[in-house]
């Protein structure tokens, strides 16, 4: 089998830096009126700034396929290839910009390069693991020379008002239920990718992919982010599709994006679980971790976790922990694109360190892992 | 090296415990009393039967703690010690489970009448087995998923019942009680681990195995609710 190693990183951030101030100038107000949750939630998420493929006046300036398109090019041009090189494109979203056909295709059609194979992941933020992992497993088969992998998010048109108003009364709009109003401050929009090949670059830094591990844990969690029902209560789940029409759907409030905290906080320990089963699998030592990028802030780890994974023997040391969540935003399916990309623009990289990914979804539960060793070459 | 190697060997027990313990606890999420629980389904009938079920297991925990003290030789003092302090601790935690079951409407006859469901039977049957044989410190194993049970559901799962049922403090006061307390119990666990005991061959494994049978006996008991 031959190797994988990104040697192209890329990104696509729309828009300008928007300040926690100015969120609800882009997203909206739920009837008019500014959610009281603002500071609580933000002080909770840690994020300072993010970006919105939308303008002040509502406008879309982008859609998520073009975001995505945009990424690639730039991770294409990093590896020093010309995009249309690619053989094969893998793409991860959340949703894409239509209900069918699949979002890669869509990809395809901006980047308008000779025909290629595709891999179309629908997930949350998993998905991006799922993309990585399919065009690693390409390369590594030598099925292809060539690949590219991106995860890009266009979650704000989720937030505009219109998408709540059938299932937030007027008197609640200042104190909406969390479970609608956590995500409006937390996600938001942007794109990543990576170009992945069977050698390193030849002048600069590679990364050489180790191993790529996901497990998802949907036997014992119902969803917990979702969108499409108006519950994920067995029972209560009717999915949108299953109403007599898009309008009556939305009438029942089955299409705004929701997120489940109490089975958000039963999933941790679960993740930690799986990390721990990975270290015995792969045999690797927390200690000798370079870099450690979890698409989570440190924060949202509970004191007691810590202290679990300390009489494990695998807390990673936290100044190795890094992660680009508070300026850029929480981008979902993008973020581990994004994290990558700025760990190699900005972090002076030495042959043989290490970097461990971590990509948990809650979604309905998933958690991935990757592991990368640094190459460096000079022409 | 003697202290590096031993903590490292306590680690590597930890991490196959702490395993187990994740998945055991959420395979919880979908037994059917748990499920309900979580939804806020839960009725009065169902709390009273929680208790009566549980109690089983609570009564036969620190008869098999002292089983297992009186099977540790004297060349381990001090974790016999251990034992037998967290027997006596726990010996009479029964009544404060009785004193909730009687104050949400319980009758004291249904208490003293009550048995083991078939999966507690199974659970207990195993801990005593286990308790029986010589220096039996895979117990470790079952400790750890059982305090672990106390020190990371029983608050959410009092809390929950507490606001379906609109009951006070003292009505689940059991519950609210390990959540606060179970935790100097894995201090107690580490300590014993990083004692020198998984010099012995073969302990390790025995632990991490012994966590897992007991994990998958304590749903059953779960599962058996009222199957009597």
């Amino acid at each position: 089998m031959q190797d994988a190693y990104i040697t192209g990183v890329g990104r696509f951030l729309p828009g300008p830096t928007i300040s926690n101030k100015e969120v609800e100038d882009y997203i909206g107000c739920i009837h008019g009126q500014p959610s009281a949750f603002r500071a609580a939630t933000l002080r909770k998420n840690g994020i300072k700034t993010r970006h919105y493929a939308v303008d002040i006046e509502g406008n879309h300036l982008y859609t998520n396929a073009q975001m995505a398109a945009e990424a690639i090019r730039a991770a294409a041009a990093n590896a020093k290839h010309d995009v249309a090189s690619l053989q094969l494109l893998a793409t991860s979203t959340t949703q894409g910009d239509l209900l069918v056909p699949g979002f890669a295709s869509a990809v395809h059609g901006e980047l308008g390069i000779p025909p290629l194979e595709l891999a179309s992941f629908q997930s949350v933020c998993a998905s991006s693991m799922m993309a990585i992992k399919n065009a690693y497993l390409n390369i590594r088969s030598g099925d292809k020379q060539t690949a590219a992998a991106c995860g890009s998010e266009f979650s704000s048109r989720w937030f505009r008002p219109g998408f709540y108003e059938s299932c937030v009364a007027e008197e609640e709009a200042r104190k909406p239920p969390i479970d609608l109003d956590f995500l409006r401050w937390t996600l938001s929009d942007g794109a990543g990718a990576l170009f992945i090949e069977p050698n390193p670059k030849s002048d600069g830094v590679s990364l050489r992919c180790d191993w790529i591990d996901l497990q998802s844990f949907a036997d014992r969690f119902d969803p917990c982010m979702y969108a499409g029902s108006s519950s994920n209560v067995p029972g209560e789940n009717l999915p949108w599709s299953h109403y007599a029409s898009p309008q009556e759907a939305y009438q029942a409030g089955a299409m705004a994006l929701r997120q489940d905290f109490e089975l958000l906080y039963k999933m941790f320990p679960v993740w930690l679980g799986y990390y721990l089963s990975l270290m015995d699998k792969h045999g690797f030592n927390p200690e000798s971790i370079d870099y450690y990028l979890p698409h989570y802030s440190a924060k949202s780890l509970g004191e007691e976790m810590k202290k679990l994974m300390k009489s494990a023997g695998a807390m990673i040391p936290e100044e190795r922990w890094f992660n680009n969540l508070t300026t850029v935003g929480n981008t979902g399916s993008a973020s581990i694109f994004l994290m990558l990309e700025e760990l190699l623009r900005e972090q002076d990289l030495q042959p043989g360190q290490t970097i461990l990914c971590f990509v948990p979804e809650s979604g309905r539960c998933i958690a991935s892992f990757m592991h990368l060793t640094v190459v460096t070459n000079k022409d | 090296m003697e202290m590096k190697s031993s903590k490292t060997a306590a680690q590597a027990v930890m991490r196959q415990l702490i395993i187990t313990w994740t998945d055991f606890e959420s395979r919880l999420l979908k037994v059917p009393i748990i499920e309900r629980i979580m939804r806020d389904q839960l009725q009065l009938e169902d709390y009273r039967q929680i208790l009566l079920n549980h109690r089983q297991q609570v009564i036969e925990g620190s008869r098999w703690i002292a089983r297992a003290s009186s099977s540790i030789d004297n060349r381990y003092p001090e974790l016999r010690s251990t034992f037998i302090r967290h027997a006596n601790t726990e010996h009479r935690d029964y009544q404060m489970l009785d004193a909730n079951y009687l104050s949400v409407g319980g009758d004291v006859e249904t208490l003293a009448n009550s048995e083991k469901n078939i999966g507690s039977e199974a659970l207990s049957a195993w801990m005593f087995h286990q308790a029986s044989q010589p220096n039996p410190f895979d117990l470790l194993g079952a400790m750890f998923i059982i305090e672990g049970l106390g020190k990371q559901f029983a608050r959410t799962f009092a809390q929950k019942i507490q606001k379906q049922l609109r009951l006070s403090d003292d009505q689940v006061s059991f519950y609210l009680y390990h959540a606060d307390h179970d935790e100097e119990h894995i201090g107690e666990l580490e300590d014993a681990l990083q004692s020198g005991i998984l010099s012995d061959d073969g302990l390790a494994g025995r632990i991490a195995k012994t966590a897992r049978v007991t994990a998958r006996l304590y749903l059953l008991q779960l599962e058996e609710l009222g199957n009597y």
